[in-house]
C-alpha cells in the first residue's frame, strides 16, 4: 500500500485505473478535466490498458460510453455541470439499456449565472434518469467509490449506470493523502466485467428497440426493481470492501453520533466533514447533536432513514442546490421518507454557486434544528448567509 | 356521444380524415375531438385514428373500443385484424372496396349497415394519388347522417385548402362529392372467425434485461417490440416495386435506402426484392437514378 498526496480528481483517475476501465471517452470541462487528463497520462505511460476516446461534445461522450458498454467492455467517463446537461438525452439511453457505465461528476453549478464553483444543481436534477448516484466526502472515498461503483453497477441484480459525485474544487482540486490500494486487492474485489448483453455481429441482438406502450410499463418496473436491488448490493459491496481494505463507508448513508441524538442534520458531499466538526463541538457543549451523511440519492434510503431517525425530535436537511418551489431537493426526498413519523424536518440551503460553507454557518443550521427540536417554530426552509431578510 | 374509428395505412390520411370529420362536426355546433394512434413506422403501417362527437364537452382521451362508426380505408386490413371489432349493435361501417356490402365479410358477429365505395379509384382519378381520406369522408356522409355532406365539404376545403393550396382543397372536396354519389349502401353480415395474432405480452420479469432481443427470442408468430423478424411488413403494402434489371446500373442506391432492408444485394450487385418485408413505400423507386424500379398498385408476390 502506498499513500500518495493527490487531488480528488486524481484519486478518481486512480480508481478508474485500478478498476481496469477499458474505454474512457472524454471531453474537458472544469473542474473535471484533471480526471481525464490524468487517465490519458496513465494510458500514455503504459500504466493503464484502455482506449481514451476524445469526443466532440459530452453528448457524444455519453453516446460513446453507451456504445462501448454495449460492446461488453468496462466503461468510465467523467463530466461536470453543462457537460452533464449536454449528456442528458444519452443518460436516459444508458439506464434502460442496463449498461453499467461509471461516471464521475465533479459537481459544479449549472447554467446562468455561469460559475465554475461547486453546487449540486447539475447532478441532483438527473436523479430520475435511472442512474444510481453516490456523493463522496473526501479523496479517499472518491477513489474507493469508483472501484465500488463498478462492482455495484455490474452486479447481475443491478446492471445500471452510476454517477460518483464529488464537490468541484473543494474536493476535485484539494490534495490529501490517499491510500492507493494494491491492484491485487482491487482485482479480488472487482472481477472482470461479465456483461449480460453484448453487441456482437456474429450473434446479433437488438438492444432497446422502439418499445410500444404495451411493453413500457413492464420495462420501467424492471428498472425500478433493479434500483431496489441496488440497496442490498451496495451494503454487500461496502462490507466486502471493508474486509479487504479496512475502510467502511456505511452503505446508503453514514450515521455519525446519531444513537442518542435528539436533533441532527442530513446532507450530501464535503459538507459532511464540516458538520462532523460542528457535531463534536456541540457534543462537547453537552448538546445531543448528530449527523447523517447521505451518500446515495439513488437508491434513496427512505426506509433505512425512517429506522435510523426513530429517536430524533428534529432533523434538518442541508441542500446545496435550490428547487424553486420553496424547498431543496434533499428536503423533498427526506421529508417524503419521514412522512408521518412525527419528526420536524426543516431545510437549510447553503453553499450555492460555490459560496464557502463555514463552521459558523453549519452551527446556525444546528441552532435552528435544535430550536425546532424543542418545539419552537422555525422556518421550513432557511437560506443561510443570504443578504437581506427572507420573506 | 358518437365514437368513430378510422382504420388506414400510413400515407392514406386516416389522421387527417378524423380531424376533418371533427372539424365538420364543430362547424355545425357539436363538440368534437380527433386523435391518432400509430407506431414509429412510416408509410404502409396500419394506423388508427379516432373521433368523438357530442353535444356536451368531451372529457375522455382514451382510444375508441366501442365505435358507432368504423371507417376502413384499405381492404387489405381485413386480412390482418378485425377492424370492425367492438362495433355497437346499431353501428355502421364504411369501407373502401369495389364490392357491394352484401359481398363483404367483416368477421363473425358483424351485422351492420354498410356503405362501400371504390375510393382508391376515385382518389387516383381526382387527385392522381392513392390518398383516399377525403373520398372516404364523402362516403361517411352518405351512410351516417350525423354530419351532413355540406359541413364535410366545407371542412375539407378549409383544412386541405389551407394546407395544400386552394386547388387541392377543391379537388379533395370533389373526391368527397364523387364518393358520396358512388357509395352503395346495404347490409353486411360477417362469418369469418378472426384468429387473433398471438402477441408476446410478457410480465415484467420475463422481458430480457434492457429489452435485448435475439432473433430467436420468441416463438414463431409471436410479436415482440419492433421485431420485424416476425412483423411481416410486406403485408402492409398496397403497391409493389417492379425491378427492371436490364435498366439497372448497379449503383446500390436502392439497396442502402430501403428502410426495411428488403432489397437483397446479389453477388453480381444486381438486386432482389424480399416482398415478404417490402412494405411498398416507394423510396427505392424514387431514389433510383435510371428509373429501373416502377411502383405497381397492389401487393403481389413474395420474391422477385
Ligand atoms: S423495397 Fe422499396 S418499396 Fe419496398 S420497402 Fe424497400 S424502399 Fe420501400
Ligand atoms: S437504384 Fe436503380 S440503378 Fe441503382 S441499383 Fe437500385 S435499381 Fe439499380
Amino acid at each position: 500500500m502506498a499513500v500518495k498526496t493527490i487531488t480528488g480528481d486524481q484519486a478518481v483517475a486512480y480508481g478508474a485505473m485500478l478498476a481496469r476501465a477499458e474505454v474512457v471517452p472524454g471531453f474537458p470541462i472544469t473542474p473535471q478535466t484533471v480526471i481525464i487528463e490524468q487517465i490519458s497520462e496513465f494510458i500514455n505511460d503504459g500504466l493503464m490498458d484502455a482506449d481514451f476516446i476524445p469526443a466532440e461534445s459530452e453528448h457524444s461522450v455519453m453516446s460513446v460510453a453507451v456504445g462501448a458498454s454495449a460492446g461488453g467492455v468496462r466503461t468510465f467517463t467523467a463530466t461536470s455541470s453543462q457537460g452533464l446537461a449536454l449528456m442528458y438525452e444519452m443518460l436516459f439511453a444508458a439506464a434502460p439499456t442496463r449498461l453499467p457505465v461509471v461516471m464521475a461528476v465533479a459537481n459544479r453549478s449549472l447554467g446562468a449565472a455561469s460559475g465554475i464553483w461547486t453546487e449540486h444543481n447539475d447532478s441532483v436534477p438527473v436523479r430520475e434518469s435511472g442512474w444510481l448516484q453516490v456523493y463522496v466526502e473526501d479523496n479517499q472515498e472518491a477513489l474507493d467509490m469508483i472501484i465500488q461503483a463498478f462492482r455495484i453497477a455490474e452486479d447481475r441484480r443491478v446492471m445500471l449506470p452510476i454517477m460518483v459525485c464529488l464537490d468541484g474544487f473543494i474536493l476535485s482540486h484539494v490534495v490529501e493523502g490517499v491510500d492507493i490500494p494494491e491492484q491485487a486487492v482491487v482485482d479480488r474485489f472487482l472481477p472482470r466485467f461479465a456483461p449480460v448483453n453484448v453487441l456482437d455481429p456474429r450473434d446479433p441482438i437488438m438492444m432497446n428497440p422502439v418499445t410500444p406502450p404495451e411493453f413500457a410499463t413492464e420495462l420501467r418496473y424492471q428498472q425500478d426493481r433493479a434500483v431496489e436491488a441496488a440497496r442490498t448490493v451496495i451494503g454487500e459491496a461496502d462490507e466486502e470492501f471493508a474486509a479487504l481494505t479496512g475502510r467502511r463507508y456505511g452503505g446508503l448513508f453514514e450515521a455519525y453520533r446519531l444513537e442518542d441524538a435528539e436533533f441532527a442534520l442530513i446532507g450530501l458531499g464535503t459538507w459532511a466533514g464540516i458538520a462532523r466538526e460542528v457535531v463534536d463541538q456541540l457534543r462537547a457543549e453537552g448538546k445531543k447533536a448528530g449527523l447523517i451523511k447521505l451518500r446515495y440519492m439513488r437508491p434513496f434510503p427512505g426506509q433505512e432513514l425512517r429506522q435510523a431517525t426513530l429517536n430524533l425530535k428534529a432533523l434538518g436537511t442541508f441542500d446545496r442546490s435550490a428547487a424553486f418551489n420553496g424547498y431543496g431537493p434533499v428536503f423533498t426526498e427526506v421529508r417524503n421518507a419521514l412522512y408521518g413519523s412525527g419528526i420536524t424536518v426543516t431545510d437549510h440551503l447553503a453553499g450555492i454557486g460555490g459560496r464557502d460553507i463555514t463552521a459558523e454557518m453549519v452551527r446556525d443550521m444546528y441552532g435552528l434544528v435544535e430550536r425546532s427540536a424543542r418545539g419552537e417554530k422555525v422556518r421550513d426552509c432557511t437560506w443561510h448567509a443570504l443578504r437581506g431578510e427572507m420573506e | 356521444m358518437y365514437e368513430i374509428r378510422f382504420h388506414g395505412r400510413g400515407g392514406q390520411g386516416a389522421v387527417m380524415a378524423a380531424q376533418t370529420l371533427a372539424d365538420a362536426a364543430v362547424r355545425i355546433g357539436f363538440q368534437a375531438q380527433a386523435f391518432p394512434y400509430f407506431g414509429a413506422e412510416r408509410r404502409g403501417a396500419p394506423v388508427e385514428a379516432y373521433a368523438r362527437i357530442d353535444t356536451a364537452k368531451i372529457r375522455t382521451k382514451s382510444q375508441v373500443y366501442r365505435p358507432h362508426l368504423v371507417v376502413i380505408m384499405d381492404a387489405s386490413l381485413l386480412e390482418l385484424e378485425g377492424p370492425a371489432s367492438g362495433l355497437r349493435p346499431d353501428g355502421k361501417v364504411v369501407m373502401n372496396v369495389a364490392q357491394r356490402p352484401e359481398e363483404l365479410d367483416l368477421g363473425a358477429g358483424v351485422d351492420a349497415e354498410c356503405g362501400t365505395v371504390d375510393a382508391s379509384s376515385i382518389a387516383l382519378e381526382t387527385l392522381k394519388m392513392p390518398v383516399v381520406n377525403t373520398a372516404m369522408l364523402g362516403a361517411v356522409a352518405k351512410v351516417w347522417n350525423v354530419v351532413p355532406l355540406d359541413a364535410i365539404l366545407e371542412a375539407i376545403e378549409d383544412r386541405f385548402g389551407g394546407k395544400l393550396g386552394r386547388r387541392a382543397g377543391m379537388l379533395n372536396a370533389e373526391a368527397a362529392r364523387r364518393a358520396y354519389e358512388a357509395t352503395v349502401v346495404g347490409r353486411t353480415q360477417g362469418k369469418r372467425e378472426y384468429v387473433q395474432p398471438k402477441r408476446w405480452l410478457p410480465v415484467w420479469d420475463e422481458i430480457p434485461i434492457g429489452v435485448s432481443l435475439r432473433k430467436t427470442a420468441h416463438v414463431e408468430e409471436e410479436v415482440g417490440p419492433a421485431t420485424t423478424y416476425q412483423h411481416h411488413t410486406g403485408r402492409w403494402k398496397w403497391s409493389t416495386p417492379l425491378y427492371k434489371k436490364d435498366k439497372c446500373i448497379r449503383c446500390l442506391r436502392c439497396w442502402w435506402s430501403c428502410p426495411d432492408a428488403a432489397i437483397v444485394r446479389q453477388d453480381d450487385d444486381y438486386m432482389r426484392w424480399d416482398l415478404e418485408y417490402c412494405k411498398g413505400c416507394g423510396i427505392c423507386a424514387d431514389i433510383c437514378p435510371v428509373e429501373a424500379i416502377d411502383m405497381l398498385q397492389g401487393a403481389r408476390g413474395t420474391w422477385q
